[in-house]
């Protein structure tokens, strides 16, 4: 195995890393679109408290994944980033805005309602942006249009990225984001004692699953025309992938249904896992399909070497850090957590 | 606007703005560290209410210094994409270096801001310390790519192909040392500083209790230690000119030949077409060469000696004088006031001065001290002009051929100006909840916001 293929493997095992950490913080921010009602306010709490201690260091994993790519391949994320700049920039203005309108809602003192309000919407469509964007520029990617022969290259307007397959799949990476963000706040409300909650995030759990897979498939149906060199590579080798991620998921949707949330979180980490893995080996060796390969990509071996040892030293650093944040917040109990978990509307009142 | 100049401004709004909360998000988490083993050591509930509010402050901050940071991460490619492709190959692992540290700064503030009640005291006090360690590191390595920008070095060029790269010499090139310390210090400065002039303010309105001075105190102590040491340092870097970025020295002070006796001018507008001044400032007569050689006879580089196309351009060079002078003289003055704050504070036995016109001075201090911080950068990038990557790379080959270019510039600016009011408001906010009573148990209680889910 050659370096460029190790540091290509590191980049998706990241990239998935990210759906399943960074895409359920979309995915709980979307979901605050729909804390309405009588249990309204108690999601829209439980959202920003699952979201608040951990989100920041979730959204490293998209840094950390930009910068590996464009060390490891410096001449393909050039070209990504002038051909699909459009989508690109779309993606940032709503990590700004996601991010901006997180910090001011949670954490400044907002007396009027309105802007509290106003606050909350930017939030839930700015977590929207951000992952269909990224979603329909990597769908742009995968259906092989994107040409690399000429030197100047143009700035695509829309005829790679505005198609049905590219749009469907950034439909069907914000389905996704919220099927995995409402199982683990279904999770979060149970070990609360909340039950009304974690119904109520079960439900949306379901309907979004439901989704996923029908976007999912409506996919599959575009592949064969719309990219077809996705489509080629799949059924040349990656089909036990495909099969993986459909059985995998049904067994999600089925541990969602019979209340299994411990369970349910497994399989909706392996199902994003495993869809990610099925784009990754059926459009393999190629980085842009039809033009560049992995290989011809590369940057030269001594910075990939270097590159290499960074990472490990990161991965050293960074897993027991990540392991002990999240041993802090979801794991470790807290003296008089039981007093807050039956009484959650009460606790302001300590103020 | 050309393609150029629209993502040259947008690029510079964002570091422009990023940089300000770069100094906060690195300082702030060494006051917090300093004011909460304080706290501990004396078990005192003033010093513990300081670092519980600045803690919230610095949530909404850091979250904003992230979000701007990612937006100049994502730029990099997206406006200069022959950028990344050149500067990917050689120091590309730089970046992923700057992002170990980001992660372990993020992971650590998260646990500290809202661990409180899931930690030991102690536990929690000792996680203070891999935030503001690994926000130094992440400083030695952004700024280091920077510095290789402006010297490149560990790599050939060998028709159009970048061969023999030597990371460690990339890494370590010669402007590498004198910026890294320069931009360490100067977030020490703008942060002692800038805390020290939060709490002027409130001194001056009346606000003359324990919690007011000791978080005063604290700023001035930062900002004592820091501001000589940063004196010197940028002493060393500008002497460090001549030899490594001679151009960018003779656009700091608009020297046009190559001569001798060259004088320095304080402040003063340079007439760059005309090859003269418009007004010559306060002229010290042989000061530049002085400053760069200690002798009158040390000859210094002129504009003229590389064709007007490898210089920056007549528009910048007012502009990079004025930036390095107020930067200068803005690095004096906060000096001054250090010293004589200090002098007063022993003459008089540990008594905080609370004279008028020296609050108003430390005032003043906070903001001179992160404009001093733009203006550095101000020269460091406009100096290096038309280069991104000196001799090797022009800006203009660097940018994009996106289109939209002002259409993007647009919105970002206008997301930026809202932001930046926003916090400003939200921040004066915090500032105005009424204070604890300064008992133990009353400042450790937790509040809502720091405590997440269970």
């Amino acid at each position: 195995m050659t370096l460029s293929n190790v540091l290509l493997s590191i980049l998706w095992l990241a990239l998935i890393t990210y759906t399943v950490l960074g895409g359920a913080d979309f995915g709980a921010g979307m979901l605050e679109l729909f804390a309405v009602g009588p249990s309204g306010a108690r999601q829209d709490a439980l959202i920003v408290d699952s979201m608040d201690p951990v989100w920041e260091a979730n959204h490293v994993w998209l840094i950390f994944l930009l910068v590996v790519f464009f060390t490891a391949f410096p001449p393909a994320f050039a070209d990504i980033n002038v051909i699909l700049f459009i989508p690109l920039m779309l993606a940032v203005i709503g990590i700004v805005l996601r991010g901006a309108a997180f910090a001011f809602k949670v954490h400044g003192i907002i007396e009027r309602s309105q802007v509290a309000r106003i606050l909350s919407r930017i939030f839930s469509v700015a977590s929207a942006m951000t992952p269909f964007f990224l979603a329909v520029a990597a769908a742009a990617i995968a259906s092989g249009h994107i040409q690399i022969q000429s030197k100047n290259l143009q700035t695509n307007t829309g005829s790679d990225w505005l198609t049905p397959f590219a749009l469907t799949i950034g439909a069907m990476a914000l389905t996704l984001c919220v099927t995995i963000a409402a199982i683990y706040l279904t999770l979060e409300a149970t070990s609360r004692g909340d039950t009304e909650l974690a119904e109520a995030f079960r439900k949306r759990g379901l309907i979004a699953g439901a989704l996923t897979a029908a976007l999912g498939l409506l996919g599959l149906l575009l592949a064969p025309s719309e990219a077809s060199f996705l489509w080629n590579g799949m059924l040349d080798h990656a089909i036990p992938l495909v099969i993986a991620t459909v059985l995998i998921g049904l067994a999600a949707a089925a541990a969602l249904w019979f209340k299994r949330y411990g369970w349910t979180r497994i399989l909706i980490v392996a199902v994003a896992a495993s869809l990610l893995l099925t784009w990754g080996v059926s459009q393999f060796p190629y980085l842009i399909p039809p033009d560049v390969q992995v290989q011809n990509a590369a940057s030269p071996q001594n910075t990939q070497a270097l590159l290499l040892i960074g990472i490990i030293i990161a991965l050293l650093i960074v897993v027991p850090s990540l392991w002990f944040m999240f041993y802090v917040f979801k794991v470790k109990k807290v003296a008089g957590a039981d007093v807050v978990a039956h009484h959650p509307t009460a606790e302001p009142a300590a103020e | 606007m050309s393609n150029l100049i629209a993502a040259r401004v947008q690029m510079g709004n964002s570091l422009a703005f990023h940089i300000a909360f770069v100094v906060l998000a690195m300082g702030m988490p060494l006051m917090l560290c300093i004011a909460e083993g304080l706290a501990l050591w004396h078990k005192d509930p003033v010093w513990m209410a300081i670092a519980r509010r600045w803690s919230k402050a610095v949530a909404m901050i850091f979250i904003i210094g992230a979000v701007s940071g990612t937006v100049i991460s994502f730029e990099l490619g997206l406006l200069w994409p022959s950028y990344t492709q050149f500067a990917g190959s050689i120091i590309g692992p730089l970046f992923a270096f700057e992002g170990i540290f980001f992660f372990t700064e993020a992971i650590f503030l998260g646990i500290y801001l809202y661990g409180w009640d899931r930690l030991s005291p102690r536990a929690h006090w000792i996680c203070s310390f891999p935030i503001w360690i690994s926000g130094l590191f992440a400083a030695f390595i952004i700024v280091t790519v920077n510095s290789w920008m402006n010297t490149p070095t560990g790599f050939v060029v060998q028709n159009g192909q970048i061969t023999g790269i030597n990371s460690l010499q990339a890494i370590f090139n010669p402007a590498q040392p004198y910026e890294v310390v320069h931009m360490i210090l100067a977030s020490f400065v703008g942060i002692g500083f800038g805390v020290a002039t939060v709490y002027a303010i409130a001194i001056l309105r009346g606000k003359r209790d324990a919690y007011h001075r000791k978080a005063m105190l604290l700023g001035m102590v930062v900002g004592l230690v820091s501001i000589p040491l940063q004196m010197i340092a940028g002493d060393a870097i500008a002497r460090s000119l001549e030899t490594q970025q001679p151009v960018k020295l003779a656009s700091m002070e608009a020297v046009y030949t190559t001569s001798n006796d060259v004088p320095l001018h304080l402040m003063g507008f340079p007439n760059v077409p005309q090859q003269s001044w418009y007004t010559q400032g306060l002229v010290i007569p042989d000061g530049l060469s002085l400053l760069v050689g200690f002798s009158p006879d040390t000859t210094v580089q002129g504009l003229n000696s590389v064709p007007a196309n490898d210089r920056p351009g007549d528009v910048l060079i007012p502009i990079i004088h004025l930036a390095f002078d107020l930067m200068v003289l803005f690095g004096s003055f906060i000096m001054l006031v250090a010293f004589v704050f200090w002098i007063i504070f022993f003459v008089r036995r540990s008594v905080i001065p609370e004279y008028k016109w020296l609050l108003w001075s430390i005032i003043l201090c906070g903001p001179m001290a992160f404009i001093a911080v733009e203006c550095g950068w101000v020269v460091t990038e406009e100096g290096r002009q038309p280069w991104v990557i000196y001799n090797y790379l022009r800006t203009s080959a660097a940018v994009t051929t996106a289109p939209y270019l002002n259409f993007t510039f647009g919105v970002f600016t206008i997301i930026y100006i809202l932001m930046t009011i926003m916090l400003i408001i939200l921040l004066v906010r915090q500032a105005r909840t009424p204070m604890p009573k300064m008992e133990w148990a009353e400042v450790t209680r937790v509040s809502p916001v720091e405590k997440p889910a269970v």
